[in-house]
């Protein structure tokens, strides 16, 4: 079985959830369960012993679980479980992105563009812990989409950042993910040293290059003994596109 | 070691319903108030309406002042606040019925911001 059904089917689940708490079911706002929020709730915890906002425990704990994930396996959150991941996938697709020569970001302009959800990190901290209130909803697409641009949206300005957004995601695979989610900046040190990671057999492997055409972000399995990079999501789509059995494996390995 | 790609759904299933039980370790108030005084009963109600710190500061607005009511913890994301009240001075149903008064607006109208879901 292609590992995508199985993924695709946690995905699903997890996005259901969420429209089924937006929905206004559940004893909880969908908001309560972004993992985002715990790093939000940081600094007023600290300061006050008081959650900002509408941040609770909820946020916090899912937070330290994410985090925890991460440092095992890599971002497997972004991969298996965000529902904003899991629809810049699906847009992906939709923009025909991972078909093999589909044109992609040069490496190093892609690499420059990545620096921006660090900025994104730090402005949504510096607001968030300056102002004592979540100012930026109107710029985070898990908000605007599953609130249905509810209280604290800004009117043109949050339609224009949720087009650009989609345009992006039609253009560019995981545009939000690789470029802007603040979320995957912090994730970042604890992927880089996440242990289950996908290892290459350079005895089978035959350069043919159909993983790295296959990954999302763009990473490139074919030129690594093993892939460390703080991108990968465990995602395993370069383990499916790969034609040599064996030559991609999940292991555990420092 | 090889890991089997199923480890890698169970893991992140694991690790969501993980947060999902750790949350309790994690309970502190969106907004607290002490408004002097003694109080020897404590009421949790579940509060519809109390959504955020500034629906939670507003909430506690509505008791400042008003005798009998020794604090007030608020939980917004839970929609719940724990008051302590001396039952000499004021009952539940006076705590309930000062959360449910309609506030007026400007424009005249009145409107009923919070209401009691449930009283414990
Ligand atoms: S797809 Fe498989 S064989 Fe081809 S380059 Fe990647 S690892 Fe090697
Ligand atoms: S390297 Fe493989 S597992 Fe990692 S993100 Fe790319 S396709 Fe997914």
């Amino acid at each position: 079985m292609k590992t995508r059904v199985l993924r695709y089917a946690l995905l699903g689940a997890v996005l259901v959830s969420v429209i089924y708490l937006a929905l206004g079911f559940g004893s909880r706002s969908f908001e309560a369960y972004c993992p985002f929020g715990g790093m939000e709730a940081l600094w007023g915890l600290f300061q006050t012993r008081e959650f900002t906002c509408a941040l609770g425990p909820l946020n916090l704990s899912m937070f330290l679980a994410v985090l925890g994930l991460a440092f095992v396996a890599k971002k497997a959150f972004c991969g298996w479980a965000c529902p904003i991941g899991f629809l810049s996938e699906l847009a992906a697709r939709l923009g025909g992105l991972f078909r093999k020569g589909a044109r992609r970001p040069g490496p190093r302009l892609n690499e420059r563009l990545k620096l921006l959800r660090y900025a994104a990190l730090v402005v949504s901290l510096y607001f968030t812990y300056r102002l004592g209130e979540l100012v930026l909803r109107g710029f985070d697409p898990f908000y605007i989409i599953f609130s249905g641009f509810g209280h604290g949206t800004l009117g043109w300005i949050t339609y224009a950042t949720l087009g650009v957004l989609v345009l992006g995601s039609l253009a560019v695979p995981m545009f939000f993910c690789r470029y802007l989610c603040p979320l995957g900046a912090t994730l970042d040190p604890f992927s880089r040293l996440g242990f289950v990671k996908i290892v290459r057999n350079r005895e089978l492997c035959t350069a043919c290059g159909d993983c790295g055409a296959a990954c999302p972000h763009d990473i490139r399995p074919q030129e690594m003994d093993a892939v460390r990079s703080r991108d990968c999501t465990n995602c395993l789509e370069c383990v499916d596109a790969c034609p040599e059995k064996g030559s991609l494996t999940l292991r555990a390995t420092l | 070691m090889n890991v089997p790609r199923f480890f890698l759904p169970v893991l992140v299933i694991a690790a969501l319903f993980g947060g999902y039980a750790l949350r309790t370790s994690f309970t502190q108030p969106t907004a607290q108030a002490s408004f002097g005084g003694e109080g020897s009963e404590t009421l949790v109600c579940t509060v519809e309406g109390l959504k955020c710190k500034g629906t939670a500061g507003f909430f506690m607005k509505l008791y400042e002042g008003r005798p009998g009511i020794a604090s007030i913890e608020t939980f917004a994301t839970e929609h719940r606040a724990v008051f302590t009240y001396d039952p000499s001075l004021v009952t539940p149903s006076d705590i309930r019925a000062i959360m449910e008064a309609p506030i007026p607006l400007r424009d005249g109208r009145e409107v009923q911001v919070f209401r009691c879901a449930e009283m414990d």
